[in-house]
């Protein structure tokens, strides 16, 4: 690699992180502003990725299908294009995307709002059916004045959606600068020619890594757990030369409640798995991603069709692929698998919080304790951000010592986080491994399967209910297993 | 002044060397020892080098806290938090340490789980929840140090001074610090990590900074004042009780040193680069003063507390080249150490930065101290990197981190002087400055010891910060000088502003400009005042001990730093023995 494109590569990669710190640091929700809810990245003239903030996986890798439904409406410099729709470039309603034309291909802003309207106040209901009843739909659509006017009045704090929105929309003007800018000092051809080889180098790189891999095809499958009963999701990975093939046949059909996936964020969970397996430092751009090929039936878990509902696919599902992939390879026990989404909210106030949990043990390492494991990593709320905003009481917020399973190498553990609410409000809880604890490897134990009790009695893994002022939500998340 | 003949004394602690820098009377004088194990014998014969006499004020830069930390040396550290909330240092904010390899950890905190404990009493947002019961209080055992964060005590910090009274009373002999006393900001994860910090450290900073008076009053020195994080000083007392606030100390004399030459050789606005062996440090100066902000990671810890506007970069001088399986070249963030050293330095040791200026003929074939440098190594370790690619690299490394600090921020680079010092600063900036369409780069003739310098010149400056978090309508009156820090209501981070009569119209200005919108219908938010008292630093003439023009393509020898003055640039010394360079 050339160090002129050394240089460009790093200028690419330092407007996609200024992106995001303009995002986070003028929006108004604590889901963007405290806990990082949101990605950033640069695409190139033909829509393919080159340059990215490296915040939430589960954003990051179904972000192409974005920019692809986005070019259809032919963008001119400085339009917007904005969207949610899981099935046209989304991954799940509350993650709204934004796409715009620069000087020299595409800047893209994805972050999770705090409530897009439907059945539920914070837009993740428990028992959804199908898409209509998780929010506002928005296919690819040119943002104007007009659609973001349509755009907050379905949602249930407008004044905050709109500060989002344009914090959002700070993101992309400061893109277009700096894009320009980068244009006017080395010359268009020459950032053009650079992004082409920027991504070719992350193509060969992760290549040459899957090439030192074994080659073979391994199998293994785990459930979610459901609404109705328990939903199989089965992988078969094969690694030959230097590709690698992930399949889903096997796999149980869509649920018909919400854990389902779109084909983007199942094809996001692979890439995750790859980039752990192969070239964890690389500074990730498309090319990354060319050589792993992605199938499953169509109508499955992991391949829903519309208009099948999609809210738990996007974090629990999600979370759940990288589980299996994982334990096809054997290379390290399952952490806690569930992102725990808590979602509050009434007529006055919207809040959501996913809580971290147990790392899986690693053949060489302990799992970290209390921290997010798979495709997401937002941040927690501070606990005194949280009570000067929202009618909330945090009561304890610790580790739940001993959740991590035994072996070799320790799970880490999981933690315990009680929240008492001040006002009568909804309360929504998407989670995972309430039934079954993340497994051990390699003869180590199994991590403590979570919790979730509400006034001290226990509730299934997903749940809405009405609470009333005082009542108190404890979520005790899973311990990671253990290895050898 | 010459009759008076009293003198300013200002001495730097660094890894390798202690630096000394002797104002007496207008004239400059300068001495480098190497740094002892015991730090303060180094600093009492770096004084001794420099004919330290009749000395009024005496400056210290010190690495004495930063590497406690990082060596993990300070106190057996107890924590205490709210019942319930006894893991927060070990809790963090939840986000792994990297994204793709899971099993990475985070450094340690600084106080194990077995030491973290709880008490019973709560305080939110508005006032007392439940009353503090000191009889749930544990044992801290056999802890030398003590760090207390309770919620809200940034607001109300009554709990906490009633649970670190009951501390003294029962362990006197320990050292007892609350969050409220070290950084009253809100978010209680970064104010538990300053503030354990701040204990852990106390009893090692405690113990060499008064070894230090002691020894610097018997050698008939006044007591030195220590440099703070801020770029401020402190007393040895004040920075004995709260080292958290000196953990960027050395650095800060740079800063302080880069502004002072600047400002004296005309250029409003500059850019302090500091290139030493393993890393490097930039800093802006608008107005010739460094910006500060409200912290910063040290050693992977988060510190609230004021500290000057630093952007750190795991390369320098010594940094090893190699090329990765892609084939690109790769700089950092390994170094070769003063052991074995640059391949050049013929002790075995592998290709750095080092070693490809000297095959592009940027150093000497001696360095000063009759080191002979080795070719032939030099070329045998690069073997087929390109030096010119090497130094391209590192180029772009260094590139990005002056962007950060200033295009990011705002300021368009073409503004500023590069102020180059460091080892190895002045090779490389003037091909930074063209890449980045600066005009003038500045090489002080003290390019090796200015943070000595910036110690002796500097202002005497003392931070304090009050915490508001409430709507700026209902705040009073505000003093006149100093910062605030504001935000509009529903936001989490601020913007700082200048205190200022028309206070909202100033915030208003301030979010357009780094935001691209204003939003003048939401209510404003006052999260905190920055003040500080600042004494002015003393006038100081520089004697210029040789004056010299010097034409690019052109290799200057300085004391402690070679200087490359590529073809195209040419340049004179001022009346300072700063060396300006122009294209």
């Amino acid at each position: 690699m050339n160090v002129e494109l050394q240089v460009i590569g790093s200028s690419l990669r330092a407007v996609a992180e200024e992106m995001g710190a303009v995002l986070i640091r003028s929006a108004f929700s604590a889901n963007i502003k405290e806990r990082r809810d949101c990605s950033t990245a640069i695409f190139d003239e033909s829509g393919r990725m080159i340059a990215q903030a490296e915040h939430i996986p589960v954003h990051l890798g179904a972000m192409p299908d974005a920019v692809a439904a986005a070019m259809a409406l032919g963008l001119s410099k400085g339009q917007v294009c904005i969207l949610n729709d899981p099935y046209t470039g989304g991954t799940h309603l509350p993650d709204v995307t934004l796409v715009s034309r620069t000087s020299l291909g595409y800047a893209v802003s994805r972050a999770h709002h705090a409530d897009v309207g439907g059945m539920e106040p914070a837009s993740l209901p428990a028992f959804s059916r199908e898409l209509y009843q998780e929010g506002l739909i928005i296919p690819p659509t040119l943002l104007t004045e007009e659609v973001e006017q349509l755009f907050v009045a379905n949602a249930r704090n407008p004044d905050e959606r709109r500060g989002d929105l344009r914090a959002q929309i700070s993101a992309h003007r400061l893109a277009e600068r700096r894009i320009d800018e980068l244009c006017a000092r080395r010359g268009r051809e020459r950032i053009a020619a650079a992004m082409d080889e920027l991504y070719a180098y992350s193509e060969r790189m992760v290549r040459a890594a899957i090439a030192r891999l074994p080659d073979g095809t391994w199998s293994a499958e785990d459930v979610v757990e459901a609404v109705e009963g328990e939903l199989t999701i089965r992988a078969t990975i094969q690694i030959a030369g230097d590709e690698i093939y992930i399949d889903f046949a096997g796999t149980d059909a869509q649920d018909s409640y919400n854990l389902n996936c779109p084909m983007s964020v199942t094809r996001s969970a692979c890439y995750f798995v790859v980039r752990c397996l192969t070239e964890p430092d690389l500074p990730a751009s498309g090319g990354a991603f060319a050589p792993v090929t992605v199938t499953a039936p169509e109508g499955c878990l992991v391949h829903a069709l519309s208009p099948a509902a999609v809210v738990a696919g996007n974090t629990e599902t999600s979370s759940r692929i990288v589980d299996v992939l994982f334990r096809a390879i054997g290379d390290r026990a399952q952490g806690q698998g569930t992102m725990n989404n808590v979602a509050l909210g009434n007529d006055h106030f919207t809040y959501y919080e996913t809580i971290g949990g147990g790392q899986g043990a690693c053949a060489d390492a302990d799992g970290p304790s209390g921290v997010h494991v798979a495709m997401s990593n937002t941040l927690i709320t501070p606990v005194e951000a949280l009570e000067l905003s929202y009618p909330m009481r945090v009561e304890r917020w610790h580790l739940r010592t001993g959740s991590g399973g035994a072996g070799r190498h320790r799970g880490g553990d999981g933690v315990v986080r009680e929240l008492r609410v001040l006002e009568d409000c909804r309360l929504s809880v998407l989670a995972e491994r309430r039934a079954h604890g993340p497994g051990g490897e390699n003869g180590g134990e199994d991590g403590a399967p979570g919790r979730t009790l509400v006034n001290g009695e226990e509730q299934p893994a997903k749940v809405t209910k009405q609470l009333r002022a005082g009542d108190v939500v404890r979520i005790e998340t899973p311990g990671g297993g253990g290895f050898g | 002044m010459q009759s008076t003949r009293v003198a300013i004394l200002g001495v730097d602690v660094g890894g390798t060397f202690t630096d000394a820098v002797l104002l007496d009377g207008g004239r400059v004088r300068t001495a480098k020892v190497p740094t002892a194990p015991r730090q303060e014998e180094s600093v009492l014969a770096a004084a001794r080098a420099v004919g330290a006499e009749n000395v009024v004020r005496f400056a210290h830069g010190t690495t004495i806290a930063t590497n406690a930390l990082l060596e993990r040396r300070g106190a057996r550290t107890a924590f205490v938090a709210n019942d319930g909330f006894e893991h927060l240092l070990h809790l963090r904010r939840q986000t792994r340490a990297h994204l793709y390899r899971l099993c990475d950890e985070h450094p340690p905190p600084l106080v194990p789980l077995e030491r973290c404990h709880g008490v019973r009493g709560r305080l939110g947002p508005d006032g007392e929840l439940e009353p503090l019961d000191l009889s749930t209080l544990p044992d801290i055992g056999d802890a030398d140090a003590v760090a207390v964060c309770l919620l809200f005590s940034f607001r109300d910090a009554s709990h906490e001074r009633a649970v670190v009274a009951e501390l003294r009373r029962r362990h006197p002999g320990v050292h007892v610090v609350a969050s409220h006393e070290v950084a009253p900001e809100f978010r209680e994860y970064e104010r538990a990590s300053t503030t354990a910090a701040d204990a852990y450290l106390a009893p090692v900073a405690a113990r060499y900074l008064r070894a230090l008076a002691d020894a610097a009053r018997e050698a008939g020195l006044p007591e030195p004042l220590v440099m703070l994080s801020s770029g401020g000083v402190a007393s040895v007392d004040e920075a004995a009780a709260h080292p958290a606030t000196i953990l960027v100390s050395g650095p800060a004399g740079g800063v302080v040193g880069a502004g002072l030459v600047a400002r004296r050789a005309g250029f409003e606005h500059a850019i302090a680069f500091d290139m030493g062996g393993t890393s490097t440090d930039v800093c802006l100066l608008p107005g010739g003063r460094a910006s500060r902000v409200a912290g910063r990671a040290v050693g992977g810890l988060p510190i609230r507390l004021p500290t000057v506007d630093l952007h750190t970069v795991g390369a320098g001088g010594g940094s090893l080249v190699t090329r990765d399986a892609g084939g690109a070249i790769r700089v950092g963030p390994e170094s070769a150490g003063a052991h074995p050293g640059p391949a050049c330095y013929g002790a075995g040791g592998g290709a750095t930065v080092t070693d490809a200026n000297l095959l592009l003929g940027r150093l000497p074939a001696e360095l000063p101290g009759g080191l002979v440098l080795d070719r032939a190594a030099a070329e045998r370790a690069l073997c087929d990197i390109d030096p010119e690619a090497v130094i391209e690299v590192v180029n772009a490394e260094m590139l990005r981190a002056l962007r950060v600090v200033s295009v990011e921020r705002g300021h368009d680079p073409r503004d500023f002087a590069l102020v180059a010092f460091g080892g190895a600063g002045p090779l490389h900036a003037c091909a930074l400055a063209e890449e980045l369409d600066i005009e003038a780069v500045l090489v002080p003739e003290a390019a090796g010891v200015l943070s000595a310098l910036g110690l002796v010149a500097g202002d005497e400056r003392r931070d304090r910060v009050v915490s508001y978090v409430r709507p700026l309508a209902e705040v009073g009156e505000l003093s006149a000088d100093g910062e605030a820090d504001l935000r509009y209501h529903g936001q989490s981070f601020e913007l700082t502003v200048p205190l200022q009569r028309d206070l909202a119209a100033a915030f208003h200005r301030a979010h357009e400009e780094r935001y691209g919108h204003a939003e003048p219908e939401r209510e404003i938010e006052l999260v905190a005042v920055r003040t500080a008292d600042v004494t002015p630093g003393p006038d100081i003439s520089l004697q210029v001990t040789d004056c010299y023009k010097v034409e690019g393509p052109a290799l200057l020898e300085l004391a402690g730093a070679t200087c490359w003055v590529p073809d195209g640039w040419h340049g004179e010394t001022n009346d300072d023995g700063t060396l300006v360079l122009r294209r």
